[in-house]
Formats: C-alpha cells, sequence, structure tokens
C-alpha cells in the first residue's frame, strides 16, 4: 500500500505544521516574566486533573509543570490522577468540572487520535483551549544491546523476515493507537510481519525485552532513558524525519526508505473553552512561560526532550492536534476502521 | 552482604533526622494502611513532592519503609471490621472476619502481626542476598504466559472458598470473573459492558467492589439480625496465638514466603496476587478445605505472609533493573528521578550507600511491625466494643469516602452500594463473597496476561504448553479443578443414594 497517497504533506508543509526538525539552543518565547492576576485570580490552588497514573510520563510531565508553574506564580497545583480507558475517563471528567478556570487538565496525542476515531470524543483543539504543549517526542524501535542474532536495522529486519510472522516487538497496540498505526506504517514499508504484544504498563514492557521475552521494543526514548544509559538497550531505527544529534548514528525511517510521515508523541496542557477569557490568558502565561523555568527545562532534558522542539503556543498547539487528528482519520480509513 | 548492612544501619540510625524520617515513615504506613480508601499510596502521593527536600537515600527509604507497614496496616480493618485496608488484605478478610466474629480477633490480629513481620523480614534477608541475580532470573524465566498459568493455578482452588457448595463456589468465582470484563479490554483497547459511559470504561476498580462486597454486605447482614432481634455482638477475644499455635503452621508460612516473594518479583504483579496466591495455596493443601472462609487462622497467617514477603521482592526488579513492581514503587521510580537519579543497575555501582539504607530500614520496618503491632493490638481490639448503630454509619461512611477517593468517581460509590447489596442476597443463597472477590482481582491479571501471552506463542496452544512452568502449573491445575469436580458429584451422587 502506497501512503504517500494518502499522506500528502510536503515534508515542508509537515515542518510547518508539526514543528518538525531538531531543537536549537533553548529561546524563551514569553517575553513577559510578570503578569498581573486578572480580579485576583487565581485566590486558590488550581485542580489539574490528570488522565494517566502518578508514575507514567503524563504523571511525571503533570508533576514537573506544576513545580515550575507554583515556583514562577506561587499558586498551588493539586493533581487529580484519573487513569482508565486510555484517557478517556479523565477527559469525561474533566469536561464535567466547573469551567471557571480554576480547574486545567493535562492530556496526550491520545485524545487527538479518540477525536479522529470518534468525533463524539472532545475535540482538544476546539472543545477545549490548549494552553501549552510542553512535550513532543519522536518513537524508536530498540533491542538489547547484548543481542546477537541481529545488531541494527537491516539485520533485525531480515532476520523478522525469515521468522514468517513468529518475531514479536513490544509496544502499546491498542486499537487506533499511536503505537499500532506508526507499526503498521512500518511493517507495511519495510514488508515485514511482526507480532505486536501490548503492554499497558512500561514496567512489563521494558521487562519483556530485558528477559527476551519479546525480540524488540516501539517506545520513545525519554521513557527508557534509564536503560540507554546503563547500556542494555540500543535504538536501531529512529521514527523520524532526520536523526537527531545525540542517536545521529541510528537511521531514521526515511533512511531505510520508508516514506510515511512519522506520528508525534506529544503532551500539553489545557482549559476548558468557556473558560473566562481574561483567566485564561493569565493560565496561557503562567503554564507558557513555565515551560520556561529551569527546573521545567532540566526535567525535559532528562526525558531527551530537547533533542526536538517540545514548545508549542496555543496556536501552535491547535496546528499540531488538527494535522494530527486529519492524519489519523486518514490512516484509520485505511486501515478499514469505522470512524464516528 | 553484612559489613553493607551493619553500614546501612548506621547510615540510618546515625542522623536524628533520618531516624524520624524512618518513624514517620512506619507509622505513617500503619495508619493509612488501616484507613479504607486512604492507602499507603495516598500518603505517598501527599509526601511525594516533599521528598525533594529529602536526601535521595531519606526519599526512598521512607517510601520503602510506607510499603512495608502499609501492607500490613490494612490487616487490621480486614480482620475486626471486614474492610480490607487495600486489596492485598482482602484475603485477609476471608477468615480473619469470621474468627472476630466468632471473638477470635485477638488471635487473628496477633497472627496477622507475626506473620507479616516473619513475610516482610524473610522477604528482607533474601533481597539483601540476591538482589541482581534473582531479577535476572524472573524477567528472563518468566512472562506473560506463566503469570496467566500461575493464575489458572490459582483459580483452581478458589471454588472450594466460602461457598455452601462448590457449584456455587464455582458461580461466585465465575461471576468475579465476569465483573472483571467490564471495561476496556487490556490488549486491544476495545469497551465491554460500558453502555456508552465512560467511567464504565475503565472497570469496576477493585476498591469499591471488595469494600461494597465485604464491609456493606456485612453491615446489611447485621442489621438483618438486629431487626430480627437476633444480633450479637462479637466477644472481644484478647488473646495472642500462643507459639505453638504459629509452629503448628510453619509449613504454611514458608509456602508462603515463597509464594508471596515469587509474586513480589515479577513485574507489574505485586503485593495483591501474593496475597491471593498464598490463600489459595494455604486452602489446596490443607486437609480440611472447607473450613477456610469460616475463620481458619491458616487462611489470616497464609494471606499476611505473603503479601508482606513481596514487599522486599518487589524492591528487586526496581533496583536491579528499573522495574517497578506496583503503583508504589512506581512513585519510588520518581523519588530517584527528584534527584537526578534512574533505579537500574547502575544505581548499585554509583549509590551503593542508599541502596543499603534501604535495604536495612525495610529489615528494621517489618521489625518494628511487630513490636509496634503487638503494642497496639490490645488497644485497637477495644473498638470491637463500640455499639453496632454507631460503628455501621461509620463504616459505611469510612467505606463510601474509601471508594470515591481513589478515582473521585460517584460511580464507585453506587458500585460499592451495588456490589453491598448482590452480596447480602448471595451470602443469603450460599454463594461465596471471597470467591466473587477472587474472580475480580486473578480475573484482570489473568486476562492480561492470556492475551499477551496468546500473542507471543501467536495463539497455538502447543507452543503455549511447550513452556515448562506453564505446562506444569496449567496440568496442576486442571487435576485440581478434576478432583475437585469429581468430589463434588462423587458427594451429589451419595447424598441422592
Amino acid at each position: 500500500m502506497n501512503f504517500r497517497k494518502t499522506f500528502k504533506f510536503s515534508i515542508t508543509a509537515a515542518a510547518l505544521i508539526l514543528g518538525v526538525g531538531t531543537a536549537n539552543a533553548f529561546v524563551c518565547s514569553v517575553s513577559d516574566a510578570t503578569m498581573a492576576k486578572p480580579g485576583g485570580f487565581p485566590e486558590r490552588a488550581l485542580t489539574m486533573i490528570v488522565p494517566y497514573g502518578p508514575a507514567g510520563g503524563s504523571g511525571q510531565v503533570a508533576a514537573g509543570m506544576a513545580e515550575a508553574v507554583t515556583s514562577l506564580t506561587g499558586v498551588s497545583i493539586n493533581r487529580d490522577h484519573k487513569p482508565g480507558g486510555s484517557g478517556t475517563l479523565g477527559m469525561a471528567a474533566y469536561i464535567a468540572m466547573p469551567a471557571d478556570g480554576y480547574n486545567v487538565m493535562e492530556h496526550i496525542d491520545d485524545a487527538s487520535s479518540a477525536h479522529a476515531l470518534d468525533s463524539g470524543q472532545p475535540n482538544p483543539a476546539s472543545d477545549l483551549i490548549p494552553l501549552v504543549t510542553s512535550q513532543v517526542t519522536f518513537s524508536q524501535i530498540y533491542i538489547r544491546t547484548n543481542e546477537t542474532r541481529f545488531s541494527d536495522w537491516a539485520s533485525f529486519s531480515a532476520w523478522v523476515s525469515a521468522q514468517n510472522g513468529k518475531a514479536t516487538i513490544a509496544n502499546v497496540s491498542k486499537e487506533g493507537s499511536m503505537e499500532r498505526v506508526t507499526m503498521k506504517f512500518v511493517t507495511e514499508a519495510a514488508g515485514i510481519k511482526i507480532q505486536q504484544i501490548s503492554f499497558d504498563k512500561g514496567a512489563p514492557r521494558y521487562g519483556a525485552l530485558l528477559g527476551g521475552q519479546v525480540d524488540a521494543l516501539f517506545e520513545q526514548p525519554g521513557d527508557v532513558r534509564n536503560f540507554l544509559d546503563s547500556g542494555d538497550f540500543k535504538p536501531i531505527l529512529t521514527i523520524f524525519n532526520e536523526r537527531p544529534s545525540v542517536f545521529s548514528d541510528v537511521p531514521t525511517h526515511k533512511d531505510v526508505g520508508m516514506t510515511f510521515e512519522p506520528l508525534l508523541r506529544f503532551r500539553g496542557f489545557f482549559v476548558h473553552k468557556n473558560a473566562p477569557a481574561d483567566r485564561v490568558a493569565w493560565l496561557k502565561w503562567a503554564f507558557q512561560r513555565g515551560y520556561c523555568e529551569d527546573s521545567y527545562q532540566k526535567f525535559n532534558d532528562s526525558k531527551y526532550m530537547s533533542v526536538i522542539d517540545s514548545y508549542r503556543d496555543t496556536d501552535g498547539s491547535i496546528a499540531l492536534i488538527n494535522s494530527t487528528v486529519k492524519q489519523y482519520r486518514a490512516v484509520y480509513k485505511e486501515m478499514g476502521l469505522e470512524l464516528k | 552482604m553484612i559489613e553493607h548492612f551493619l553500614a546501612g544501619s548506621a547510615t540510618l540510625f546515625g542522623d536524628p533526622f533520618t531516624i524520624g524520617v524512618f518513624i514517620f515513615g512506619v507509622l505513617g504506613g500503619m495508619l493509612f494502611g488501616a484507613i479504607p480508601g486512604v492507602s499507603m499510596l495516598t500518603l505517598c502521593a501527599i509526601l511525594l513532592p516533599f521528598t525533594a527536600q529529602l536526601t535521595a537515600s531519606q526519599g526512598v527509604m521512607l517510601f520503602a519503609v510506607i510499603y512495608c507497614t502499609g501492607t500490613y496496616g490494612g490487616a487490621i480493618t480486614a480482620i475486626l471490621f471486614n474492610i480490607p485496608g487495600a486489596p492485598e488484605n482482602a484475603p485477609t478478610a476471608f477468615d480473619g472476619y469470621p474468627m472476630t466474629q466468632q471473638g477470635k480477633a485477638g488471635k487473628a490480629v496477633g497472627a496477622a502481626v507475626l506473620c507479616s513481620a516473619i513475610g516482610g523480614v524473610a522477604s528482607a534477608i533474601v533481597m539483601m542476598a540476591a538482589t541482581e541475580p534473582l531479577a535476572k532470573w524472573a524477567i528472563r524465566n518468566i512472562g506473560p504466559p506463566e503469570i496467566f498459568a500461575l493464575v489458572f493455578f490459582g483459580l483452581a482452588v478458589a471454588s472450594s472458598v466460602g461457598g455452601k457448595t462448590m457449584w456455587k463456589g464455582w458461580m461466585s468465582v465465575l461471576l468475579g470473573l465476569l465483573i472483571a470484563t467490564i471495561g476496556q479490554d487490556p490488549v486491544g483497547g476495545i469497551n465491554r459492558y460500558n453502555f456508552g459511559f465512560a467511567d464504565l470504561a475503565a472497570g469496576i476498580a477493585f476498591v469499591p467492589s471488595i469494600l461494597g462486597f465485604f464491609a456493606v454486605s456485612e453491615i446489611f447482614v447485621q442489621a438483618e439480625k438486629k431487626a430480627m432481634g437476633k444480633f450479637t455482638a462479637p466477644k472481644v477475644g484478647l488473646s495472642f496465638p500462643t507459639f505453638a499455635e504459629i509452629w503448628f503452621h510453619k509449613i504454611a508460612v514458608v509456602r508462603s514466603i515463597l509464594v508471596g516473594f515469587f509474586c513480589g518479583i515479577l513485574p507489574g504483579i505485586g503485593a495483591t496476587l501474593a496475597a491471593f496466591m498464598g490463600y489459595g495455596e494455604a486452602v489446596r493443601w490443607s486437609k480440611d478445605k472447607t473450613s477456610f472462609g469460616k475463620g481458619n487462622i491458616e487462611g489470616v497467617i497464609s494471606s499476611e505472609t505473603a503479601n508482606n514477603a513481596a514487599t522486599g521482592a518487589a524492591m528487586i526488579p526496581l533496583l536491579a533493573l528499573g522495574l517497578p513492581g506496583g503503583a508504589l514503587t512506581a512513585m519510588m521510580v520518581a523519588v530517584f528521578q527528584m534527584h537526578d537519579l534512574e533505579p537500574g543497575p547502575l544505581v548499585f555501582y554509583n549509590s551503593p550507600d542508599l541502596i543499603w539504607v534501604v535495604f536495612a530500614a525495610m529489615f528494621y520496618a517489618n521489625l518494628c511491625i511487630l513490636f509496634i503491632g503487638l503494642l497496639e493490638t490490645k488497644t485497637i481490639l477495644h473498638l470491637l466494643k463500640v455499639p453496632f448503630q454507631f460503628l455501621a454509619p461509620l463504616i459505611l461512611l469510612l467505606a463510601s469516602i474509601g471508594s470515591y477517593i481513589g478515582r473521585g468517581l460517584v460511580l464507585d460509590v453506587m458500585v460499592m452500594f451495588g456490589a453491598g447489596i448482590i452480596g447480602f442476597l448471595l451470602r443469603r443463597s450460599g454463594y461465596s463473597i471471597p470467591g466473587i472477590v477472587l474472580g475480580i482481582i486473578l480475573g484482570k491479571i489473568g486476562e492480561q496476561n492470556f492475551a499477551q501471552g496468546m500473542q507471543m506463542v501467536h495463539y497455538d496452544l502447543l507452543t503455549y504448553l511447550s513452556r515448562p512452568v506453564c505446562l506444569i502449573l496449567i496440568i496442576a491445575g486442571s487435576l485440581t479443578l478434576l478432583s475437585g469436580i469429581y468430589k463434588a458429584v462423587s458427594t451429589s451422587l451419595n447424598s441422592k443414594a
């Protein structure tokens, strides 16, 4: 199947829309170091709905941003984790909360793909107001460093082909997920068959590769940084349009002849669409400036989140979400999934 | 190992502030573990931001200590009021609460204190001796197919617990398994039985269902007795188990240590499965299976030994490989990261002091369970003297808060009351509440691992059974199942003749 027909993004257009490209030295985009509180808002702590558990990527970015905003503004943020249903539970809970600006939400690209599959699910670009997107990252395929059967993408794909569909890769392959869609791109482009094993929790997923229960792992580099640092895992394929400098020796999917546009993992913060405008303006400032705080930048660095430009303001976030929804809808149609 | 342990002990007790953190962790874990709903996880979530002000050793040690004592704390309310403080204490209630009703609360709580300490100390010692090789062995040899086989093996005896007949026991387990399927399937993310409600897509949570089936249904049962004039308050039994009584169950203790340790060492499994498996094995090897669920002290011993044995074991994949075994160990990862550390093989080389302070603290925390537990038990037992008309509303209030606080959903409170009503009606008909709870908890773990396991073997059962551990556990589970059915059919035929 030729995905170029489906995705007519030019590299330039995609770069403009998705901000695709490795990051330069960090420069804060918000010049105002302070902003007056509109009508005294907020005069009490904010509540942040986090639709995943505290220890995963979402929980960590929520904690990192909450710390940065509190340090910047002195306003406390209580994080309320509502995991379940691939983020739909947290989204439903958030929508039902008062739209007074005191309630904000963290969410990831799952909200965009859920809306793409079912338009009854809230569109994060139009049913909510994005305050900031603070993490944008790419995915990679990893193998064990001490693996003897293959050592790089070429030998891995040759080995997988020889297994006649019996090779395995660990990921989060729920229907319509970024992981499953990307793996569909990869396997079709490479002409290989590989059994995807879905692990919804990180520890069993990484343990499956470490222990040799699976042959490879699909993941984002920030989530497996400790295994990369310890030398247990090594990336063999970067699914991104250009080689990030820290992974300069790892081929990208484009390098190995795949032409699809990569789907990115992104995490950001939102507020209700009908929250008072002056409060929304203050929240945008607080979260966008919070991104610039040293503590947040240090956190993002530790997660490889500064390898490519992770920052999107409100307009940038809307563009990112809209393009992602469009991209997923096209893919879902190709996959034969019923769009609602 | 001993010199490292002594060095860790010296660091732990050489600084007054570190001692203060340790004591806070011991007492906080016990308290939060004992109150339904506000579990040790709640305490750790509250404390997480403050650990940035502590050293890395103090922060990780604090969470490790809370893990040990919090796992024990939930046993008290499980035994006295049929309210497990956390899912890993649910099997303790199976026999602990009937013991309370029989005036043996002191023996049940005493057994829980002693066996929690034994399980925890034993697992701490093994953890200190062989963290790295054990972690590597576990992830190489035990994957989703083996975990499913383990769950199947455990479920094979579930019908024996608490039901009037084996058939009613099985119906109860199957109801639990059915409830476990509500929500998104664990692999494909397909919604099942959620009827369009987003809240149900996340499934039925453990805590509200356990509180409903145990605590609320019990209140309805007692209220009915009160209304009928048949209510008798439980006698406050202050006598502790004797050394001879515990020694009599020494095999159960050793078996539960092994079972608990094995479950704890598996990434993503943890103390809940350990407690249920420990309990299940006690039933399997007992000569009097029908006594379980009716006040057999071996049920309390097995469950509490196993869940605390899992605490030390759960630290092994975390520290050796960076793989957290459950929610609390996952929070420990955040504590490491706050101090620019990552748990995993490098931490043994980069921060050996931290590792040994944590190991020493977990060892002493388990000893503290013994001493503080025995000191507090007699005081706690007097709670049973509170009249039912005051105690029942308080339990309902605590259970409602406990159900709501986990996910902040009114649905969970409704589930709790629904489970309470269903539990009340099923108990009158001789169905097994422990069987239902076993089905819910093991069903969720088992389904996920079955689906992953089948994907790994490409849906080929022969390949599945070619894995030796799977083959042994499936055969053993099947034999248990068949022998139970054979006995039930024989009994049924004999009674008709």
